[in-house]
């Protein structure tokens, strides 16, 4: 799968797309592929607060669970609660099934673009 | 770079506690440095992260006999731990996380012993065919761990007992246990004791690492923070009051008419109760709902609701609760 230009990454797989002062994130088709079959989700509550490098939720895929980065910080304004039941959709979609909109303010991680975040994922094999 | 080795053995078995150290070795992992934890919890049912207790254990019947009920950070089934058991974990910063090397680790230090393990699938653990190690995996913060159950010689049939298969009556969303045919290693080493299987751990810990293990004392740990975490690993809310909604419902006829509650729970508690009942006393239902409404989810707590609820055959709905095997 293509990574999508339109979008920016970090070095922990989580994609955002920044349109305005909105930033909806996700976790790229590395991600989801290296994670394998996702089971579960924990999501966080609109109007909870998203730090930059901090956890937001977890997610559970087999026997695994890994923490959720957020790339920015503000508040969560939308969360994707249809995954609560569908994890999965993460699988089978990665860069269409989102998990939070966050309302930035403030600091936000040093992003990758498309390619440097190819490289990245080319470098940890 | 791995470039150190820690080994760090504990003697209590004290569920709570032991997850709480897991935790404490995690947060305090260095550069550097893999720790390996071996452990022992006596008559303990662990469930995953995102497990409902009462889906995957019988836990009014493992109070009743002494046992306990723990939640463990990785994801994953239930399992049951006693003496007989040796649980290991690997505590790592993410970036040297190494399933393989780890598995080799656990598959050297069996055929040290004369028994043929090996890897099959992503991570499971087999000997002739057969399951005698669980694996889980945790990863936060930049670090790391996976950890693994290591049947010698557990009490089968209390496994067997506490670990149930998932019952239609609770329909829950939480991640559900896979049954899998397990054995103890003592079947194919008849003299093996978790001493000797500790000590063949430590040795191939070194030799696959090709370096020497420090050993490290759990008074050298953070025990402000063990405590802490061990008073939240043990509460009510940690291991049964997750937000993991779910449905209960149960039926029965009685001389006096049908009965059918239905409840919905989340966060533990009894957040919506639905009677159905063509008794000829119409306060029944209400009053039944009002008083499940709030209810912990747990026997003691909603027989004792039953009984004060006022109901003329409370007695028959308290037994009905019990019935269920929670």
């Amino acid at each position: 799968m293509a990574t999508p230009n339109e979008l920016k990454y970090t070095s922990t797989h989580e994609w955002a797309k920044i349109e305005g002062n909105t930033a909806t994130i996700g976790i790229s088709d590395h991600a989801q592929q290296a994670l394998g079959d996702l089971v579960f989700i924990n999501l966080p509550q609109e109007g909870d607060e998203a730090v930059a490098g901090e956890a937001f939720g977890d997610l559970e895929s087999v026997k695994a669970v890994s923490d959720l980065i957020s790339p920015v910080s503000g508040t969560i304004c939308a969360v994707n609660e249809a995954l609560l039941d569908a994890p999965e959709m993460l699988n089978e979609d990665p860069y269409g099934a989102w998990i939070i909109k966050v309302e930035m303010s403030g600091e936000t991680e040093e992003l990758l673009d498309a390619a440097a975040y190819d490289a990245l994922c080319e470098q940890e094999g | 770079m791995i470039r150190k080795l820690k080994l760090c053995e504990v003697q209590g078995t004290d569920p709570y506690r032991n997850l709480a150290i897991e935790q404490v070795l995690l947060e305090s992992q260095e550069a550097g440095c893999c720790t390996l934890y071996l452990w022992q919890n006596q008559n303990t049912v662990v469930i995953g992260s995102n497990q409902n207790a009462w889906k995957e254990c019988r836990t009014e019947l493992l109070s009743q006999e002494g046992g306990r009920l723990a939640r463990r950070l990785s994801g994953g089934g239930a399992v049951f731990h006693d003496l007989g058991n040796l649980n290991f974990t690997f505590l790592v910063p993410s970036e040297d996380y190494d399933l393989p090397r780890q598995l080799a680790v656990i598959c050297g230090a069996c055929r040290a012993l004369g028994i043929p393990a090996e890897v099959s699938g992503r991570n499971d653990l087999l000997a002739d065919g057969k399951k005698f190690s669980g694996n889980a995996f945790y990863h936060s913060g930049g670090k790391s761990y996976h950890h693994g159950t290591l049947l010698v010689n557990v009490d089968m049939e209390k496994l067997g007992r506490y670990l149930r298969p998932s019952e239609a009556k609770l329909r829950a969303k939480g991640v559900a246990s896979v049954r899998s045919r397990v054995c103890n290693l003592r079947e194919l080493c008849p003299d093996l004791t978790i001493g000797r299987l500790k000590q063949a751990l430590a040795q191939s810990f070194s030799a696959v690492y090709g370096l020497p293990v420090e050993r490290i004392a759990e008074d050298a740990l953070d025990t402000a923070e063990i405590d802490r975490l061990q008073t939240r690993n043990a509460s009510w809310e940690w291991n049964y009051g997750r937000k993991l909604p779910f449905d209960f419902s149960c039926e029965a006829r009685f001389d006096w008419g049908e009965m059918r509650i239905e409840l919905q729970v989340e966060n533990g508690k009894v957040a919506h109760a639905a009677v159905y009942t063509d008794a000829m006393d119409h306060t029944a239902a209400p009053l039944l709902e009002q008083a499940l409404t709030d209810s912990r989810f747990s026997l003691a707590d909603l027989q004792a609701r039953v009984q004060a609820s006022g109901f003329a055959q409370a007695a028959d709905v308290c037994e009905l609760l019990k019935q269920q095997d929670l």
